[in-house]
């Protein structure tokens, strides 16, 4: 058992908290408002400075209180949203369903452990040696993830997190709260949820055709292949 | 080629830092008994009580902890402020020196610790107190974050100086509930290597007793559950021998009987074990070995016309699950209060505090003699 210096843990809970702050007023963002580079850096700056203020004139001060640390998960992804449209990729998915799905059944087990309703001692483990077994792993799936370019930014914010915890500890010395914390678990949880009333509206949505046969020779002898006006 | 090249090197990296540090990491140590067992009788004589001297303006005092200091001298912490959960309340501390207290002086304060620790504190609850071997007292806390007791967060302090001045180490990680709900009260156990164990409890809604051990060095080094029960807190720990532990609680369910939890494997793992017949309307206690084995209980007990903490008992037991009765230390009427007492052996003298009717901490100091009838 390794736990970071309290230090390191001042400084990381003023950076990851400006980027959980600078994240949220981009996402919220009106989307037909244009967003120029100068304005994300703007916001990402500052949040920093907000969260530089001394005492409890930092939002930090506050955000501590309640939450004590965002996980290094959470930081990443956040990083990765003011990445996102800085370079103006405005279709990057941060939390995908199966990745959402993934953290919100890890979050789920870990807090009904935590609430002892299941005394596994989950939290407990994140510890010990198989924490550190599993971050070595994780990091390398994370890194085979994203050499494969499948997730690339879920694998690039896990591995951040990753190491952010193996070469410094932070946030707090547990595997667990280096990947998930409460918050991130209910983004993820927001997340399935919309993408579940997403599929259940364009069930609804779809008009019911009466199934075409399988075989329309008309068809077959023209050689009719499928058009997309998106460029490829 | 680059980005490959990154990402092993990231990945080797992170390898390397784990190997590292777990080559480093230190074995789990047993708990140290204190003394041999020595046969014979166990006879207490009360040599003293007192009541620890107030801060000015404080009406309200809860939740004391004894500290050793070289010399049979003392330290005692506990909290004092105009009510219970007030902004204004702070550690205090008093010394126990040539048989007397002293003045007492502030140790902490929701100010001091949200300084220290770079967020805010919303109130200041139990401490607990443990003097490592180099003569450094660690002083735990209880420092809640956006809410009641349940948002409780235990910070960890270290003095250099018999407890004039604390340095803030950290807040201790025991939850992934935002770090919240996890409290201290009762006291630490010394281990072989020279750590110890530090007793911890989780409150919201659900309660379960928990250990966090601590090396030599004063880092943790392990946290782990009490049994698998969700009603008792505030263990009170004590070992038997290098692997047989005991531990008792504070009971929360319908049962309202003190519960009882034993490991086999020196803290390990815990079962739990049929609670005792001593009934616990939620109330702290405390427990120790004494030197011929028998174990000693200082607990709230309920008799006719009473309430749940207007008698506190010292009970005797060897082993572990039949007691019996041995000194009321503090009796009154229904609705008197004398709670959440505090033991600890010093040479030959047992020195009991507890809260006196929420505007104290008083102080009882026993002689135990062994070899004589009680």
């Amino acid at each position: 058992m390794a736990l970071p210096e309290l230090t390191w843990q001042f400084v990381y809970a003023r950076l990851a908290w400006a980027l959980v702050l600078a994240a949220l007023v981009v996402a919220t963002w009106p989307r037909a408002w244009r967003m120029p580079r100068a304005v994300v850096g703007g916001i990402a700056g500052a949040s920093l400075l907000l969260m530089l203020l001394p005492g409890a004139a930092s939002p930090a001060w506050h955000l501590g209180l309640a939450f004590q640390y965002p996980s290094g998960l959470l930081a990443g992804l956040c990083a990765a949203r003011l990445h996102a449209r800085w370079a103006d990729r405005r279709d990057t998915v941060l939390m995908p369903p199966r990745f959402a799905a993934v953290l919100a059944v890890c979050g789920t087990v870990l807090y009904l452990d935590a609430f002892g309703l299941l005394a596994r001692g989950y939290y407990y483990a994140g510890f010990g040696l198989g924490a550190a077994v599993l971050a070595v792993v994780l990091a390398g799936a994370s890194a085979l993830a994203f050499k494969r370019g499948h997730g690339r930014v879920q694998a690039c914010a896990v591995l951040g997190a990753v190491a952010l915890f193996s070469f410094t500890r932070l946030p707090t010395g547990n595997l667990a709260d280096a990947l998930l914390d409460p918050l991130l678990c209910a983004w993820a949880l927001f997340s399935l949820g919309q993408a579940a009333l997403r599929a259940l509206l364009r069930r609804g949505a779809r008009p019911q055709l009466a199934p075409l046969p399988q075989d329309l020779p008309a068809l077959r002898s023209a050689g009719a292949e499928p058009f997309s006006p998106i460029k490829e | 080629m680059a980005s490959t090249l990154a990402l092993l090197t990231v990945v080797l990296a992170i390898g390397a830092a784990e190997a590292g540090r777990w080559t480093r990491a230190r074995a789990a140590a047993a708990p140290s008994t204190l003394q041999a067992t020595i046969p014979g009788v166990v006879t207490l004589s009360e040599l003293s009580r007192s009541m620890i001297p107030m801060p000015r303006n404080t009406p309200s005092a809860h939740a004391s902890a004894m500290a050793t200091l070289p010399g049979d001298r003392m330290v005692t912490f506990w909290w004092a402020g105009s009510r219970e959960s007030g902004p204004d309340v702070k550690v205090y501390a008093s010394q126990w020196h040539n048989g007397k207290w002293g003045q007492p002086w502030e140790v902490a304060s929701r100010d001091s610790l949200g300084k220290a620790l770079g967020f805010g504190v919303r109130r200041i609850g139990n401490p607990v107190a443990w003097t490592d071997r180099s003569g450094r007292i660690h002083l735990y806390v209880v420092a809640t974050g956006m809410g009641g007791w349940a948002a409780s967060r235990v910070a960890h302090m270290v003095s250099k100086d018999e407890g004039a001045s604390f340095e803030m180490k950290r807040v201790l990680p025991m939850s992934p509930l935002f770090n919240t709900s996890v409290l201290v009260r009762t006291n630490a156990v010394g281990l072989v290597d020279g750590g110890w164990w530090l007793p911890v409890y989780f409150e919201l809604g659900i309660k379960y007793p928990m250990l966090m051990s601590f090396g030599p060095d004063g880092e943790p080094t392990g946290l782990g559950r009490i049994g698998s029960r969700t009603t008792t807190l505030q263990p009170a720990i004590v070992p038997v021998s290098r692997n047989d532990v005991r531990a008792w609680m504070r009971d929360a369910s319908d049962e309202r009987r003190v519960q009882h939890a034993r490991s086999r494997d020196g803290g390990a793992s815990w079962e739990d074990l049929p609670p005792l017949s001593l009934n616990n309307e939620s109330t702290s206690l405390a427990a120790v070995r004494l030197a011929n084995g028998e174990f000693l209980m200082l607990h709230n007990h309920i008799e006719h016309g009473g309430s749940s903490r207007s008698l506190l008992r010292l009970s005797l037991s060897k082993d572990g699950q039949t007691w019996r009765p041995v000194a009321d230390v503090a009796s009154g009427a229904a609705g008197d209060e004398f709670s959440y007492p505090s033991m600890q052996q010093v040479g030959s003298e047992l020195h009991i505090t507890y809260t006196f009717q929420r505007r104290a901490i008083a102080h009882h100091r026993y002689r135990i003699s062994i070899g004589e009838n009680i």
